[in-house]
């Protein structure tokens, strides 16, 4: 029992060390408020596309096209902007198209059977040409509304508003996933799918629904990424994909049978965020915190194979 | 060829294995049976190296060894033979046989000559039939077998233990499998054959030995061995054929099939079951009894014909209409398309079922608590041993997991269950409890159909049984009239060339 808790409660144990560990390193800059806020804001994008991969691993699949769906959604909103139109219109506006995606992944999967993989990569691509062609290739800033800014910027009650993001959507996937009848059926769908068909599940539907949602939150990080940082860039959301299943495979090592979870992932999105952000304050180089990264990924998982087997 | 003494295996305070000993001869085949847990897993397992024994010796040809891995264990020209060993499915018998060996080279290239060779020469000899060169994935099971088997002789494998090798085959293609058997047999061969199909042992095998409890507590000769006799020695109860009042003619017609042509059932058929009775489907595998079922359960479409459930017209278009209309089903192979392996025993019995056990109606939450207890009141009705309700199904036994398949329809009333092989590769006892349950279920007034290519269980459990061949309803019986010799020649008159 106590070797189960450890392998279990392993990955939170290994993230409050890491904790401890810079604000022992760097007791003036890790440990602080600023630091704490800053944490909280390059996270949140990470933690909502991370969240919208967990649910598509949870059903066992994958969807690539998390990072090029968050790139279009922002710039289908500024290139809204443009055109003169306010927050209420934009805003819906991509993450419709978010959402459309996303259900054009799910029918490529559930419907003509490709592999998601494949599907979503292909679509990714066909997403990534027409944030190209939509936003000309350049930078787009001009004539945001101040009402987006807000959607990232500044704080409730002395709270950051991407912290009450990142509870909202994740408190929400959390609750879905474990609490409904939804989500029971999508940890049907990914322990067994030929099962869960012949138990008289609506397999398809289910599919179909899980990748229409991971578009829209793509679509909704895009949103977020964008009204922090002001500007948009047609290739923006694309280095989120791999921190993305960085984090939720690190979060698989926090359940005892391995499956995601989005506890698991926020931990996952947690442990990257930290490890970045107190190598940059220990001024450890780029590249190495790159290597390091990576390396951490591969232990967690071994760790937690070789628990499992000791089991 | 190979001697075990007084094998000895404890794992904590069970004794595995208590003074366990077996000889085996070349070109003898020697069956070993036993209830689930009496000891089989840990002896093979001891003898393919494994596994260390505690005490006992082992020896080879005379001389004795010791295992420590099993590579020695294959060193000595023992080879275990698992049903489902994996083949890889995009390479060709050759291919698959010379996997993990040094390939014949030529010129430092691989010799494909030699290496089709190699394997000719054996596949010759026990089975002459089989395709060399074409994926194994377009083999027919019975025939993947034939792969695995043709893999262990061709690389000197000269004692062979065969776990379960039958379990997966229709009785058809366990006959043919048998014939490559008796061949290899005939070449000298030592074998020890698992199975669970005590006919097959009595049949095939020169000696039997029954473990129990860790103990050998029977030996058998050739012509001592019968079913009635191993089963005695395992512990078991031997079903009698136990006489049944027909279902009265005037009971309730629950389902009316008529001219119905589905997926391998090509010829129209046409079946009415009553309230109570259990009809059997028989035949081998895909004769188009499993056909019939899928079509009812909404899982394959409907070509052709109508039905009727209690009168009113029913045509599932999904297996959601199905289980709304109080229809169940227990598929076969439970391992591919029944269990949740990964997730835990309320999970399975409750998720087809899900919205019934809602706190609040209306809201699609369920209700944990009222999870489980359905879950503990439906472990009992199908009386499965379990440690705990969280724990994952696949850490059940084969009969176990079939149980909870079961339970997840053991709290409504079905008007009709159809049942795909739910015996299938599960031991003895809870064999008799499968059919204790199904007899049950047809006592509380629903209509149940059987599908099995099991004949006697076909007879045992079928108020009436229609025999499947070829896509088509071939002979009906009544119980009073079945026969295993009249459902045999009726199911295999004219077999499939495969």
């Amino acid at each position: 029992m106590t070797a189960l808790n450890l392998s279990r409660f392993g990955t939170l144990i290994a993230f409050l060390l890491l904790c401890i560990g810079f604000s022992i390193a760097a007791p003036q800059a890790f440990a602080t408020q600023a630091n704490v806020y800053n944490l909280i804001q390059q996270m949140a994008t990470l933690a909502i596309v991370a969240t919208a991969a967990t649910l598509v691993m949870t059903i066992g699949e994958f969807d690539l096209s998390v990072g090029f769906s968050a790139s279009l959604a922002a710039v289908i909103c500024f290139a809204l902007f443009g055109q003169g139109y306010d927050v209420w219109l934009a805003v819906p506006a991509a993450l419709l198209a978010g959402l459309a995606a996303g259900v054009a992944n799910g029918v490529l999967v559930a419907r003509f059977g490709i592999p998601s993989f494949v599907a979503t990569l292909a679509l990714g691509t066909i997403l990534s040409g027409l944030a190209f062609g939509a936003s000309g290739g350049a930078s787009m800033f001009k004539s945001v509304p101040d009402g987006f800014k807000s959607l990232a910027r500044g704080d409730v009650f002395g709270v950051p508003v991407l912290a009450l993001w990142i509870v909202a959507v994740l408190g929400v996937a959390s609750f879905v996933l474990t609490q409904t009848e939804f989500g029971r059926r999508l940890r049907a769908i990914g322990g067994n799918a030929q099962a869960a068909r012949l138990a008289g599940l609506p397999v398809m539907r289910d599919v179909i629904v899980t990748f229409a949602v991971a578009g829209a939150l793509s679509a909704l990080a895009g949103l977020l990424l964008a009204s922090r940082l002001g500007s948009v860039q047609h290739t923006m959301g694309e280095p989120l994909l791999l921190p993305a299943y960085a984090a939720v495979f690190i979060g698989t090592t926090a359940s005892p049978t391995g499956t995601p979870s989005v506890a698991g992932t926020l931990l996952g999105v947690a442990i990257t965020g930290v490890l970045a952000n107190g190598m940059t304050i220990l001024g450890v180089d780029p590249f190495i915190q790159k290597i390091l990264t990576g390396v951490i990924i591969i232990v967690a998982v071994l760790l937690r194979r070789m628990g499992r087997t000791a089991q | 060829m190979l001697a075990l003494n007084g094998m000895t295996k404890r794992f904590g305070a069970t004794n595995a294995l208590e003074d366990v000993s077996l000889s085996l001869s070349g070109g003898e085949v020697l069956g070993l049976v036993g209830h689930n847990g009496a000891g089989k897993s840990t002896l093979i397992k001891i003898i393919a190296g494994a596994q260390a024994a505690d005490g006992g010796t082992i020896a080879v040809d005379g001389t004795p060894v010791h295992f420590h891995s099993p590579h020695d264990a294959y060193a000595a020209g023992i080879r275990v033979i698992h049903q489902d060993a994996p083949l890889v499915p995009s390479f060709d018998t050759i291919d698959n046989c010379f996997l993990g060996r040094p390939y014949p080279k030529r010129a430092g290239r691989i010799d494909r000559k030699a290496m089709r060779e190699a394997i000719a020469r054996h596949a010759r000899e026990i089975a002459p039939d089989l395709k060399l060169d074409i994926p194994v994935a377009f083999l027919p099971p019975a025939e993947k077998q034939f792969v695995r088997l043709l893999k262990a002789v061709s690389d000197e494998g000269r004692i062979l233990v065969l776990d379960e090798p039958t379990a997966a085959l229709p009785a058809e293609d366990a006959h043919k499998f048998f014939a490559v058997i008796d061949r290899m047999r005939a070449r000298g061969t030592a074998i020890i054959l698992v199975s669970h199909r005590l006919d097959e042992i009595a049949e095939f095998c020169d000696r039997a030995i029954v473990l129990r409890d860790g103990r050998v507590v029977e030996e058998l000769s050739k012509g001592e061995l019968d079913v009635a006799r191993l089963v005695t020695a395992m512990g078991g109860t031997h079903a009698a054929n136990e006489d049944r009042p027909p279902v009265a003619a005037s009971a309730r017609r629950i389902l009316e099939i008529e001219g119905l042509v589905t997926g391998e059932l090509r010829t129209p058929a046409s079946l009415a079951v009553r309230a109570g009775e259990v009809v059997a489907l028989y035949g081998l595998s895909g004769s188009g009894r499993s056909s019939l079922l899928q079509a009812l359960w909404g899982a394959a479409p409907i070509e052709d014909g109508s039905i009727r459930l209690e009168g009113a017209a029913y045509r599932p278009r999904s297996p959601r209409d199905a289980v709304q209309a109080a229809v169940s089903y227990v598929p076969a192979d439970r391992h591919r398309t029944g269990l949740f392996g990964s997730l835990d025993l309320v999970f399975n019995k409750t998720l087809p079922l899900l919205s019934s056990y809602r706190k609040v109606p209306g809201l699609p939450i369920p209700d944990t608590r009222a999870e489980r207890s359905a879950f503990l009141v439906a472990a009992e009705r199908v009386s499965m041993a379990f440690r705990s309700p969280g724990q994952l199904a696949r850490t059940l036994s084969g009969g176990n997991q079939q149980k909870l398949i079961f339970s997840r329809w053991a709290n409504r009333h079905s008007r009709v269950m159809l049942l795909d092989e739910p015996t299938e590769g599960v031991d003895v006892m809870a064999k008799q409890t499968i059919k204790e349950i199904i007899r049950a279920i047809a006592a509380d007034g629903n209509a149940v159909l059987v599908s099995t290519s099991d004949r006697d269980e076909a007879l045992e459990l079928g108020d009436r049984v229609l025999v499947f061949r070829d896509g088509a309803v071939v002979a009906t019986f009544e119980r009073a009239q079945a026969s295993p010799e009249a459902l045999s020649t009726a199911a295999q008159a004219k077999a499939k060339a495969s």
